[in-house]
């Protein structure tokens, strides 16, 4: 699984992680704060420039902003019918310049740093002793660890239908597969805790 | 480098409600290699459970070197190392230099010693050249030395293998018995693979829940056929 | 937390991801295909339960956010967090919530079949598209602008899919319960 992030030497890159998403969140409130189209086209502008100085190749920077853009375009379009160009106008240029600005965050930020920062971030609630900071990493990994090996098994039950004359359906395929990938957990639970992994 | 570890059962039962998993068994145990045998549900499994205390007795202690496996449920897990029968299931992280970091991480190491214990570890198993591939890559004997480096790396005193062939073609197999000719710790190895521990000096046979028979590699063997009748 | 429970969540939270990354598959008694993803997220509350459940689709969420294209489609990192979308994604949280409350109270393996399938497929339309779409036309209202009654009219085309889509999740539930439960009553 390839992410997001695109690896440089940017002032966006070098700025600590939770220095920028304290930025996006405050320029996201500013953002729906104001109504002012000249405000708007300007913060899209700014933060247009930014995402496409970050150094990353032009289609690899596109493509993750397409289905988004689509999607803002359609509402975009449905307030132009209905509400008039000023609503469409606040809207689309809003919406976009939180997401180029989003998506520079995404572009300039690690995994890792990711991970870093949001560990610390739960440390409170780990001091109230709803969750263990340490966990979050792990689940993380967890994660990315075994989504090939599901995607392998999905397309082995698929082929085993098939062998028997059978169309992979829905109603046939998903529950099979979940029963198979939960039945794991025991062993690989069993594995964390005599690695001594969680601390306990 | 890591000395005796003695192992001891003292009137140690397992029951799952009716079933007796593993009846009344006192012994003592403290070879550098032990082999474990037995049909399936013949015990052997919960045995080697109740040692490092994934299993914990119904009656009866079980201590590793003066560690009580109930009381001192951490420090046991820390000494007694364990690799399971499913290769895939044991690395957790998606990069296998990642993985086998992650138990010294846990217990603090950072930096460049913990580079550094990574590195020497996959060098031993000989697999420095699958540090950075991913798991769903290997086979089931490199993923199995990936676990055992995992293991290792961790530096406990004894190390169970439960059933750790069973899954494996004949030239992993052939990979993974050599890993643990080679290891310097303790091991104690639960299978179905004669040839595993048939030179081994102490091997325990299982049978329907109690100790069979308890003695050198060779009769054992032989004393596992008759009474299976294979 | 269990290190059982950690793993279960993690898994299903990689079910949800693979379920996005394979071709949309058939439903069978209708020739149009379905994406599964969502399929997946209905499902973590009626196998998982509640707390579980919702787990596993705020970890899924988090992979999102930090840049991994988990999406259906190969969407991912926070720029999605800015679309007017973003109530269906964000709504998948109180949804898994309330499908597994609902789906609670149907757990068990000695319940009766009908009665368990029953109650699984109003957990996850309830769950999964009544509330779910309480959040993502709410957001598409006042965030995006649009107001309800536009919003609305937006969104319902996909309703009656993801009606059916609730249906197969609560069948799937009813197979997992038999083959292999993990649900129960205060999970």
């Amino acid at each position: 699984m390839r992410s997001l992030y695109h690896d440089g030497r940017t002032v966006m890159h070098r700025l600590p992680a939770g220095a920028k998403l304290a930025g996006l969140m405050v320029v996201a409130v500013l953002l729906f704060l104001t109504r002012s189209i000249p405000l708007l086209a300007f913060a899209m502008l700014a933060t247009g420039t930014i995402y496409l100085g970050l150094g990353q190749p032009l289609r690899v920077a596109i493509r993750p902003l397409v289905p988004i853009l689509a999607t803002i375009l359609a509402v975009v379009g449905l307030h132009l019918l209905f509400n008039g160009v000023e609503e469409a106008s606040v809207t689309g240029l809003r919406l976009t310049a939180l997401m180029l600005l989003a998506a520079s965050v995404t572009a300039t930020t690690s995994i890792s740093d990711f991970i870093a920062v949001i560990s610390q971030a739960a440390m409170p609630l780990e001091r109230l002793g709803l969750l263990k900071a340490a966990d979050i990493g792990l689940a993380v990994g967890l994660v990315v660890r075994f989504v090939p090996e599901i995607i392998t098994r999905y397309d082995a039950i698929r082929e085993a239908h098939r062998a028997r004359g059978l169309t992979p359906k829905a109603g046939t395929v998903i529950a099979p597969l979940i029963i198979a990938t939960l039945k794991d957990a025991d062993s690989i639970a069993a594995a964390i805790d005599a690695r001594g992994i969680r601390g306990q | 480098m890591f000395g005796r570890v003695q192992i001891i059962f003292d009137q140690t039962q397992l029951r799952y409600g009716e079933h007796s998993a593993l009846a009344p068994l006192t012994l003592s145990l403290s070879e550098p290699r032990i082999g474990v045998i037995g049909l399936n549900g013949s015990g052997k499994t919960s045995f080697a459970r109740l040692i490092n205390g994934l299993a914990k007795p119904t009656s009866g202690t079980v201590t590793l070197d003066g560690l009580d496996t109930v009381k001192d449920e951490r420090a046991v897990m820390a000494k007694a190392g364990f690799i399971f029968q499913n290769p895939a299931n044991q690395i957790i992280l998606p990069i296998i230099r990642d993985d086998i970091a992650m138990g010294p991480k846990s217990r603090g190491l950072k930096g460049p010693a913990l580079e550094a214990a990574v590195d020497s570890v996959l060098d031993r198993f000989g697999i420095a050249h699958l540090a950075d591939r991913r798991p769903h890559e290997l086979s089931g004997g490199e993923l199995q030395l990936a676990a055992l480096a995992a293991v290792v790396v961790t530096e406990p005193g004894v190390i169970l293998f439960d059933e750790p062939t069973n899954q494996l073609d004949l030239k992993n197999r052939a990979m993974v018995k050599a890993a643990i000719e080679g290891l310097a710790q303790h091991a104690i190895v639960i299978t179905h693979d004669l040839d595993l521990i048939r030179d081994y000096p102490r091997v325990l046979v299982f049978h329907e829940g109690a100790l069979a028979f308890d003695g050198a590699g060779t009769e054992a063997v032989t004393h596992y056929v008759e009474i299976v009748g294979a | 937390m269990k290190t059982r429970d950690l793993v279960l969540i993690a898994l299903f939270a990689a079910i949800i991801v693979a379920l996005g990354a394979v071709p949309p598959i058939t439903l069978g008694f209708i020739p149009v295909p379905i994406t599964a993803q969502s399929l997946g997220v209905m499902l973590a509350g009626v196998v998982l339960g509640a707390k579980r459940g919702v787990l596993a689709v705020a970890l899924v969420i988090l992979l999102v956010a930090i840049g991994l294209p988990v999406l259906s489609g190969g969407r991912g990192g926070l720029g999605v967090f800015a679309g007017p979308t973003v109530g269906f994604l964000l709504g998948w949280l109180p949804a898994a919530y309330v499908t597994g409350r609902i789906a609670e109270g149907f757990a068990g393996y000695t319940f009766a079949a009908t009665k368990q399938t029953l109650g699984f497929i109003a957990a996850a339309a309830i769950g999964g598209v009544l509330v779910l779409y309480l959040f993502g036309i709410g957001y598409l209202a006042f965030g995006a602008g649009l107001g309800l009654e536009k919003a609305f009219y937006g969104s319902m085309a996909f309703i009656p899919g993801d009606l059916i889509k609730a249906v197969v999740a609560g069948l799937a539930g009813r197979a997992v319960m038999v083959g292999y439960p993990i649900l129960h009553r205060s999970a």
